[in-house]
């Protein structure tokens, strides 16, 4: 199933051939919630109680054309959004995964479909984007193990964690100043539900700045499985329902972002997303992808 | 006024060792989640809720303070946002470290009564206490100037910084966001009963000997410079905590069985317990090498550093 927002935050599914989206916004009346920040989380919550009645609404012949609705983020305001980092194996080049590592990331910096990247007015070396595959926890999850992992996921979803570079003391750890500024977090489309993704450890990842492709990857190529990322992270902080874990990046293909530039993400079967950039200071970088920064992070 | 959330997570207001139930008559806030209410009364409270509050207090009959189970005020705040690095250490660095700072999980927070759990799982060379103070945010704000930043707060909060040394790679996330790493409490004090939030005095204790001991006035970027700061990077909102850093001079080791008090001047005293279920020991005290470290008097960082 595809969850998606649309025009002022309407939760809707697209139905079967994904042409249209069927407002649920009368099913989910009653469901608790403070506003579009928590009302996909409280959703996932309660998943059992709303999923059949969902699931008949996809074969609904009514709904609107997709091409006719704003798209929002999926998750406007995730509970928390844990990052992983340097969890690739940079095409295989590394013998084995980096020490795992991660970063909480700002749940207030989601973005959705057609919504624009700001890039702040820092003196940054250059500001990269990072395409990722999001996965979104489904219920509660503390000190679980590998095994069990994948019971706790919902779902997927596209993700760019976009990144800023050289900010901060030289160090120390600055995810906060080069990971967690406003709009470095788009999101989308929309929202698949697991069982849609069949193999998500073996899956492509593109991502393309207008039109060039950049990153184009498996995920097969990941350091620390998806299992082994929500067991080491389930062992620091309890995981909630609509919490996003953004899986890591692999670094072959990374480029710099700029104003004006449109950046489209893809993975097979969770939809393309695609959001602006604006830059007012209109700083200039290599285009293309930032080899040295690929060679860097190479075995 | 002196905000508490208690027993199943009602909201009350604290006053002359009584509680006041807010959340049964405050009927009309939707919301789903304890932090969901504290937020919307935090969000209009000089606009609606400082009035409402005050009326109930005059109805409802209180409950003594010690007949309530206290729960931490905040009890998971939308963000976290702590400040790395930044007291002048009494005075022995002659300007304030860069700014940095990170996002610790909300996921961590506990309260009066709690207990921290030294995790198991993970190997730490040794866990930390750090007393701070804890700003709590009053209303949205982007690029918020310092000249504007007293503005966007509601109130304060003793908080404890509970971290975990010399796990690598190092990271924040692993050394400050483990479950229980949180302690917050007894309860939130608005802004206006705290006449110069710069001024001070924070003490920790454990097992009732002094560890921390110093004053808000050492704190290198101060309130105002840490919210234009910060909120010069993520949006903060009504309910999100700024934890302000911590002097190092003072911080030690916590063990199974100990027992940590907090108390800034004006916020009340809370009390936590330690608990390790692997007994992992430590010298008891003050820890030297960091405070000496951190403070620039050597150069030589402690053995968990260096891991």
């Amino acid at each position: 199933m595809k969850l998606v927002f649309f025009d002022d935050y309407k939760l809707g599914v697209l139905n079967k051939d994904e042409t249209r989206v069927i407002d649920m916004s009368l099913t989910l009346e009653e469901l608790p919630r403070v506003g579009p920040g928590d009302y996909m989380c409280r959703l996932i919550e309660k998943w059992s109680g709303y999923k059949s009645r969902l699931q008949t609404a996809m074969l609904d012949m009514s709904g609107v054309p997709i091409e006719d609705v704003q798209l929002r983020a999926p998750i406007p305001k995730p509970g928390k959004i844990l990052c992983m980092a340097a969890n690739y194996l940079e095409n295989g080049t590394l013998k084995e995964a980096r020490p795992i590592n991660g970063f909480l990331k700002n749940p207030s910096s989601v973005i959705g479909d057609g919504d624009t990247i700001e890039i702040p007015p820092e003196d940054a070396d250059i500001f990269h984007h990072e395409a990722e595959l999001g996965l979104v926890i489904g219920k509660k999850a503390r000190n679980i193990s590998e095994d069990e992992a994948y019971n706790y996921v919902f779902g997927y979803t596209n993700f760019i964690d976009v990144s800023a570079r050289g900010l901060g003391p030289k160090g120390s750890d600055v995810f906060l100043q080069s990971k967690s500024y406003h709009t470095f977090a788009p999101m989308g489309p929309y929202l698949v539900t697991a069982d849609e993704v069949p193999n998500p450890q073996d899956t492509n990842v593109k991502l393309w700045v207008n039109g060039g492709l950049n990153q184009d990857y498996s995920t097969s190529d990941m350091g620390h499985s998806i299992p082994k990322t929500i067991a080491w992270l389930s062992s620091i902080t309890t995981l909630n329902p609509g919490d996003v874990i953004a899986l890591g990046t692999n670094h072959q293909g990374l480029g710099s972002l700029q104003d004006g530039d449109v950046v489209e993400r893809e993975t097979p079967g969770l939809g393309k997303l695609t959001v602006k950039v604006s830059e007012p200071k209109k700083r200039t970088w290599d285009r293309g992808v930032d080899q040295a920064m690929a060679d860097r992070m190479r075995g | 006024m002196k905000l508490v959330m208690y027993n199943n997570y009602q909201l009350g207001l604290y006053q002359d060792d009584k509680v006041y139930n807010l959340s049964e008559s405050l009927t009309e806030i939707n919301a789903p989640t304890p932090q969901d209410m504290i937020n919307a009364v935090i969000a209009d409270f000089e606009g609606t809720y400082r009035a409402r509050i005050l009326e109930i207090a005059e109805k409802v009959q209180p409950i003594p303070m010690d007949q309530v189970h206290l729960r931490p005020p905040l009890p998971r705040p939308g963000k976290i946002v702590a400040m790395a690095g930044n007291y002048f250490e009494n005075g022995a660095l002659s300007e304030a470290k860069p700014l940095n700072g990170f996002l610790k999980s909300p996921e961590s927070v506990i309260g009066e009564g709690e207990t921290v759990v030294l995790p198991a799982g993970h190997q730490a060379a040794v866990f930390h206490h750090e007393a701070e103070l804890g700003v709590v945010i009053g209303k949205t704000g982007v690029n918020v100037s310092e000249k504007d930043a007293y503005n966007h707060i509601f109130g304060y909060v003793n908080f404890n910084d509970v971290s975990a040394r010399g796990l690598h790679p190092t990271s924040f996330l692993w050394m400050k966001s483990h479950d229980t790493f949180g302690p917050m409490g007894p309860y939130l004090v608005t802004a206006d009963e705290i006449a110069d939030a710069q001024n001070l005095q924070v003490r920790l204790w454990v097992n009732g000997e002094i560890r921390q001991d110093y004053n808000t006035s050492d704190m290198g970027h101060k309130i105002p410079k840490m919210i234009e700061w910060l909120s010069s990077i993520v949006q903060l909102d009504p309910g999100d905590l700024i934890a302000s850093g911590t002097n190092h001079q003072g911080l030690g080791p916590i063990q199974n069985g100990d027992v940590m008090e907090m108390e800034i001047a004006g916020l009340g005293k809370i009390t936590v317990n330690v608990s390790d279920e692997l007994n992992r020991e430590w010298h008891r005290g003050r820890d030297i090498d960091i405070a000496d470290w951190v403070a620039g008097r050597t150069d030589e960082p402690p053995a968990w550093a260096k891991r």
